[in-house]
């Protein structure tokens, strides 16, 4: 009952931070100069059409009317339509969004499984010549900025070994893009190196943590191995920082599926985002933040949940 | 080991592993190559959204344009295909115009040609076209108050095969053909006129609120990108090319019409239309092998070499265009200062423009000081404008400064005789006024950083203080409008938005939109009675000369800054491709690609 009252004040609490998200973005689009239509519309458009233009989009309307208006729209699930792309924003997210998941979750769960062992690793071994050695690949990987280390990909992978394609999946559907799973190695292994770099450092400290605990010093004094150790007890009690983590890292690997969509001519919604941000395309920016703002208030709440579960400490109040 | 090292370990090796088996199945480079299909890159962050040739300016840009060119035939359509920007008669419905000796009506004389469906194009399928743009010019991307088609009085049948269009006046009938007649397409109203999907072929066309019912269901029809390739709507076509596959990703994949009948035959069986995020990612593209047509910025043609050992051709593609900044005259703090003939030509004498062409554009850019475009040869050019009416001097433009009132101080001009005499800063021009100006470039390209800072550079020799302040070109085109100097959003003082090259012109460069007084693109309020005379004389007289008086006239009174004209596109195009010219009018135009062999 607890957690089942717990959810629904979370729940309520993210409709209201999805709210002042909405009216904040809004307020910040029409609050650039010079409105969207000459832009969009091109330097040869006449005075009539921009007119026309700004009354088909209700542009031409005082501000709290025209978020009134795209209020109500939403509540009735019509996020608008394009300006540049013609095409409903529901259907463009529709489109791009599954695509930008199968980037992020693939990255994010490459980088975990990689990372994971990784932080146990070393923290096995703290302080030994390979928990340095990685320690500084981490830290290189962190400070790399994706743009740059999608480059370096390429040039070696593609240009210099022809082993993988520069290019992502260009199909449609999903069925197409996993039909071609070498276009998807190059954009993963860039979005997924920040995560490693990442959640390996949480997984170290968590796990030096929990080594350096009673019931670990317990355990080895009743004569358990060190690998049941770490299978048994401390694996699970050092995922809880991660877990928690991954949930507030759901913006971060839009940000960068945003950089990687550029690079590998992956057309997701991280790109959706970015041509309409040039294109003062705002039901499209407005869809896309809504879509991302949902994505992080439920990816928290779902870490949060898990994590109750995962570590009942957080249930009882303690921590 | 232990079993637990073993177990982490393994879990790491067994990921990579499974990645590298999953992705080492070759670079999937495919390049077509093949007589049958090519690969066209699309300009970067380009997606085709649109194939019915009349619509919003929104959506008729002119990549849509190609596409529905390729599907529906222009009456007349003009390109620069044969190297000069003429009528193609072999990709046009009309085989000839004649016109009035009075200048005041055009008589069509269409070919003997067919619809996909076997259905003769008639004069019927143009008048449907005429009644349709009649009745919602408002809407149409093409409608300019006064031009087509508020100046075209009448269509009138004759036969099936010849009608007749009369004009409000007398008017230039190159202007008209390449301007206006060039906007019409013979549109399958045996197919097109109805006003529901599920209502039947009638002439609803032929009243107005008909007609924008037609239109209403024609451009509702065309926003589903998706029934593109399926809806049998878009079956009866009249070009070379027909949609086979239309993606909402951007790919587009159109099949040679079996049926075409016209003078344009497709060469290729399958053009492939590939859309691209970045202009890096087309180049990874392009180094793959998987375009055939492709193209790289200017900043790479140091890798030219490498692109021509992949068996390619790098052939830069000059568009029918001139660049520019245009000065804000109604700017509340230099709005004066620009009006004076004498401060805008010591601008224009500070830019370097030779310069800039072949070191900011590695040669990719013809230096422009007029309103016509001089990339290529044309009639239109006047030895005025050819010849440079202010070259480049620093210290010429310094002269200008300090002969009409301005004297330096501290590196920056300063307007210490105000007044209106012939030695004085001019009407409206304080004293105390510093010659300083900010332009708001279009952000995103190196060349166009560079050439900014070049003229930052040369300006200042002059005494001219150059501010750069910069957003993407569609803030850009935003934040720049026509306005008065009471408007907050008149505190822009010169725009840029020229990267591609500022305006792409129809095939008669006119400047009725830009120079014109009250024009819809004179962005900065530009008015100059002399002018306006010279641009109705351009489009409504019979001479030649009259554009060549136009071209001198705005040449030497410089109502923007003129800068060089940068090539359309550096195309990078396979070996064995060949069979056309790139059409200067910046579409292109697969029927006219053919495998030529190497």
């Amino acid at each position: 009952m607890a957690t089942f009252l717990y959810l629904i004040r979370r729940v309520l609490q993210a409709v209201v931070v999805i709210l002042i998200v909405t009216v904040a973005i809004f307020c910040l689009l029409h609050a650039l100069p010079g409105g969207p239509a000459r832009g969009i519309l091109g330097p040869q458009a006449t005075a009539q059409q921009i007119a026309e233009f700004n009354r088909e989009q209700s542009l031409d309307k005082p501000l709290p009317v025209q978020y009134f208006v795209y209020l109500r729209t939403l509540l009735h699930g019509d996020l608008g339509t394009s300006y540049t792309l013609n095409e409903s924003v529901a259907q463009l997210i529709g489109q791009r969004l599954p695509k930008t998941l199968v980037l992020t979750v693939l990255s994010a769960l490459v980088g975990l499984v990689l990372a994971v062992p990784l932080g146990m690793w070393q923290a096995v071994r703290r302080n030994k010549p390979v928990d340095y050695a990685v320690t500084t690949l981490s830290f290189v990987a962190y400070s790399t900025p994706v743009y740059f280390l999608g480059l370096i990909l390429v040039l070696v992978f593609n240009h210099i070994l022809p082993w993988f394609p520069a290019q992502a999946p260009q199909g449609d559907s999903l069925g197409q893009v996993f039909a071609d799973p070498a276009g998807l190695v190059l954009p993963v292994a860039a979005g997924a190196a920040s995560v490693v770099a990442v959640f390996s450092r949480y997984m170290r400290a968590a796990t030096l943590e929990n080594l350096s605990e009673d019931y670990v010093r317990t355990a080895r004094a009743g004569g358990s191995r060190q690998g049941a150790i770490l299978r048994r007890h401390v694996f699970r009690n050092s995922l809880t920082p991660v877990v928690a983590m991954l949930g507030y890292y759901v913006p971060v690997l839009f940000g960068g599926a945003l950089v990687i969509e550029q690079l590998f001519n992956y057309p997701g919604m991280g790109l959706l985002f970015w041509s309409a941000a040039q294109s003062s395309d705002y039901p499209v920016l407005l869809g896309c933040v809504l879509v991302i703002s949902i994505a992080t208030v439920v990816g928290t709440l779902i870490a949060d949940v898990v994590q109750r579960i995962v570590d009942p400490r957080v249930k009882a109040g303690e921590v | 080991m232990s079993p637990a090292r073993t177990t982490l370990v393994a879990g790491a090796v067994v990921t990579a592993g499974a990645l590298l088996l999953a992705g080492c199945s070759g670079t999937g480079g495919t390049s077509s190559a093949s007589p049958d299909s090519i690969n066209y890159a699309l300009p970067a962050n380009f997606t085709p959204n649109w194939i019915l040739p009349i619509g919003t300016a929104a959506h008729l840009n002119t990549n849509n344009s190609s596409i529905s060119d390729s599907l529906w035939e222009r009456l007349v359509a003009y390109d620069g295909s044969t190297g000069k920007v003429a009528w193609n008669k072999k990709a046009s419905i009309a085989t000839a115009a004649d016109f009035a000796s009075d200048g005041k009506s055009v008589k069509i004389t269409l070919g003997d040609r067919t619809w996909s469906d076997g259905k003769p194009i008639t004069s019927r399928d143009v008048e449907f076209w005429f009644n349709l743009i009649k009745a919602n010019k408002e809407e149409w991307a093409g409608y300019n108050p006064g031009k087509a088609p508020d100046n075209w009085t009448s269509l009138k049948t004759v036969d099936d095969r010849h009608f007749t269009i009369t004009f409000d006046k007398a008017y230039n009938s190159q202007w008209m053909l390449a301007n206006e007649l060039v906007d019409i397409h013979p549109l399958p109203q045996h197919a097109w006129d109805r006003t529901s999907a599920t209502a039947a072929v009638s002439d609803a066309d032929r009243t107005a609120a008909g007609a924008k019912q037609v239109w209403t269901y024609l451009n509702n029809a065309a926003k589903n990108i998706s029934g593109y390739a399926k809806d049998s709507l878009w079956k009866t076509i009249s070009g070379p090319y027909s949609v086979k596959s239309f993606s909402t990703s951007g790919k587009v994949v159109l099949a040679a019409n079996t049926k075409y009948d016209g003078g344009e035959k497709p060469g290729i069986a399958t053009v492939n239309l590939l859309p691209f995020t970045t202009a890096d990612a087309e180049k990874n593209a392009l180094r793959s092998g998987s375009v055939d047509y492709g193209y790289i910025e200017a900043t790479d043609l140091d890798q030219k070499d490498r692109f021509t050992a992949q068996g390619y051709t790098v052939k830069p593609w000059s568009g029918w265009a001139i660049t520019y900044m245009p000065y804000n005259f109604n700017n509340p703090s230099m709005g004066a200062v620009f009006k004076q003939l004498y401060a805008r030509q010591a601008v224009q004498k500070s830019i370097d423009q030779d310069t800039l062409a072949k070191v900011i554009f590695n040669g990719t850019a013809v230096p422009g000081y007029g309103p016509i475009p001089q990339g290529q040869s044309s009639d239109f050019l006047s030895p005025t404008q050819k010849n440079n009416p202010y070259p480049f001097s620093t210290s010429a433009a310094k002269a200008l400064l300090t002969s009409h009132g301005w004297t330096e101080q501290g590196g920056v001009m300063v307007c210490t005789g105000p007044g209106t005499g012939s030695e004085q800063c001019g009407a409206g021009v304080a004293k105390g006024t510093k010659f300083q100006m900010q332009v708001l470039s279009q952000s995103g390209s190196t060349v166009t950083d560079n050439m900014m800072s070049a003229i930052q550079s040369s300006l200042e020799k002059t005494g001219i203080k150059f501010t750069i302040k910069t957003a993407p070109v569609n803030s850009v085109l935003s934040q720049t409008p026509q306005c008065t100097a009471g408007q907050s959003i008149c505190s822009w003082q010169l725009s840029f938005f020229g990267t591609a090259g500022s305006w792409y012109f129809p095939a008669f460069p006119t400047g009725d939109s830009l120079f014109q007084t009250k024009g819809g693109s004179n962005f900065g309020n530009y008015s100059n009675p002399d002018v306006d005379k010279l641009i109705t004389a351009s489009t409504t007289s019979t001479s030649a000369q009259a554009v060549q008086d136009y071209s001198a006239a705005v040449a030497k009174d410089l109502p923007v800054i003129w800068l060089p004209e940068p090539d359309y596109q550096i195309s990078v195009v396979k070996d064995g491709l060949g069979g056309f010219a790139q059409d200067s009018l910046a579409n292109f135009h697969p029927a006219q690609w053919k495998w030529t062999g190497q």
